[in-house]
This record gives structure tokens, sequence and C-alpha cells, in this order.
């Protein structure tokens, strides 16, 4: 699953004209000006935008997008330059996402939001022979809105950890750099929110079972 | 009614996976950029202003703290000075006290 995450990828050279300009442009926003700083929000706009759509809900993406580059501008002094700006801004996009959770109160989704048809889905996804008719449920609204609805159960912690390992492939050691957290505490929270994801879905197919019997 | 074993949860797993994975890419509208350049200039002029008042509280600290060094200097001589009066004031009516002759003699 790893690797999953870079969409872009120009070549070495790319690359490297990519690093250097980067590095050009810091240099110049941190003499004062600033201007030039909408030169990196053109060019990393869509990562940044990749990355905040994939843990927070659509309306709310513009928002924390926005958040993202604020917050790397203000920090942007304490930029290293060991590391790409591309994964330094990843790590302030993640963590960004992450606060956005940690302000807001739990909203558990009701398990009234879920229909006879999310029961449905699941029976149909289990129930796919082909690769075609599987991805064609994955495809489902249904399908979205059950993630959405186990994700809401979910301390803000679990939920980013469950989202950056298991649903976007990055590894332990790759999510633990971008949270800034240590790589055992990863690791332990991920195997947790996965567990915690299954008994939700067992006890929510078993409720749907029971009903129908 | 499929019991959601390993494989099932894999499975089941596997396609909100592929769910999350595919969902669409919200535009952020034609003038996204110009808000946040417009508060990344209102951040710019408040850095300004807080390194300029930074630079202000770094004055008023460090004459604080020569102030609170001269002070001590200033305290300890005085004790010093102020002690060595007392010893000599000391010895000196002492010495008056031995120089008188006693009227018994």
């Amino acid at each position: 699953m790893s690797g999953h995450v870079a969409a872009r990828r120009p070549g070495l050279i790319g690359v490297q004209t990519l690093v250097s300009d980067d590095l050009e442009i810091i240099r110049r926003v941190l003499h004062g000006e600033v201007d030039r700083f909408a030169e990196l929000i053109a060019r990393y706009q869509q990562h940044v935008t990749r990355i905040t759509n994939r843990h927070v809900p659509p309306d709310r993406v513009a928002e924390v997008a926005h958040d993202v580059f604020v917050r790397a501008y203000t920090s942007l002094s304490s930029f290293s330059r060991q590391i790409p700006f591309e994964h330094w801004l990843s790590g302030i996009a993640v963590r960004t996402c992450f606060d956005f959770w940690r302000a807001r109160r739990r909203e558990e989704l009701p398990v009234s939001a879920l229909t006879t048809e999310h029961q449905t889905w699941m029976d149909h996804v289990l129930a796919a022979e082909s690769d075609g008719q599987f991805r064609e449920q994955a495809r489902r609204q249904e399908a979205a809105e059950l993630l959405q609805w186990a994700l809401s159960r979910l301390s803000a912690e679990n939920r980013l950890v469950l989202t950056l390992v298991h649903l976007d492939g990055y590894s332990v050691r790759e999510a633990a750099g971008l949270l800034g957290w240590s790589v055992v505490n990863v690791k332990v929270r991920a195997h947790r929110a996965r567990q915690m994801l299954r008994k939700l879905l067992v006890e929510r197919k078993r409720q749907e079972d029971d009903t129908s019997q | 009614m499929t019991p959601l074993n390993d494989e099932n949860f894999k499975k089941l797993e596997r396609a909100l996976t592929e769910a999350h994975r595919s969902r669409p890419e919200p535009s952020l509208g034609a003038d996204w950029t110009l808000r946040v350049m417009r508060d990344i200039r209102r951040e710019a002029a408040g850095h300004g202003q807080s390194m300029t008042s930074l630079g202000l509280d770094r004055l008023v600290w460090r004459t604080a703290a020569v102030a609170a060094v001269l002070a001590l200097v200033f305290t300890g001589s005085v004790f010093f000075y102020s002690n060595q009066d007392a010893v000599e004031l000391t010895s000196l009516l002492s010495n008056e006290v031995d120089a008188v002759v006693p009227l018994s003699e």
C-alpha cells in the first residue's frame, strides 16, 4: 500500500530543480518577500488538498488547507532544509487535520444514520466474486457512509492513525514521522484502532442480522 | 448473512479502503489563494510588530539584569564597609577605654 500517497512524482532532475527552487523561494520569503509564498501555495495546493481531503469532511477541506498554509508560513523559519519542503508540509497538513478533530467534540454518528442499505452493501461486498463486482461495491455511497460512521466513533488519535496507516497506506514509520509521534505509539494505536474498527463492524453486522431474522 | 470472520473482515476493510481512496477532490474556489495570502500578509505584519516588541522586551530584560547586578554589588559594598566602620569604631572605643588611667591607682 505504501507509495500510494505520492501522486505526482517528477523525474530526478525535476525533483532537484523543484527542491532548489523551493529553497530559494523560502529564503526570499524569510527575507521579507512575503508575496513569494504564493508560489509555494500554487505548487503545493493540490498536494495539501489531497491530504486534507482524506482526513476531514469535504465541506471543511478548504478551511483546513487554508490553516495548513498559514501554519506553514508562521513556522517557515523552523524548516530545517534537511527534508524536502513537500514532506515538511505534509507533516503540517496531517497535524492540522489532527488538531481539527481534537478541537471538535466527538460527534458520533448515530446507528440510525445507517440503513438496511448499508447492511445490504456489506453482504454484497462479502458475496462479490469478481474484482469488478468488488470495485463497483467499493465505489458506492454506502461504503463512504459506513466508513464515516465507524471513524466518527474513534478518538482523534485513533482516527488519524487508522486513516494514515490502514486507509492511506503509510508505513508506521512514515506515519510516526508525519505526526511527530514515536514509532511504538503509532504501532500500538494502529493495532488498537483496527481492532476497534473490526469490533464496530462486527457489532453492526450482528445487530442487522438479528433484526433481519 | 455472512459471519464477519478474519477473511471477511479483511475483504470489508479492503472495500472501505477503496472507498476512502476514491473520495472526489473538492475544488478550493478561485479566490481561495487570495484569502490565504491575505491572512499570511496579516501574519507577516503582526510578526513584524512582535519582532519590534521582542527587541524592546530583550532590552528591558537586559537592563533589568544589569540593574540587579549593580544593586547586589552596591548592597554588598555597603554591608562590607559599614561592617568595617563598626569594627574600627569598636577598636577606637576600646583603645580609649584602655588609655584611661584607673582612679584607684
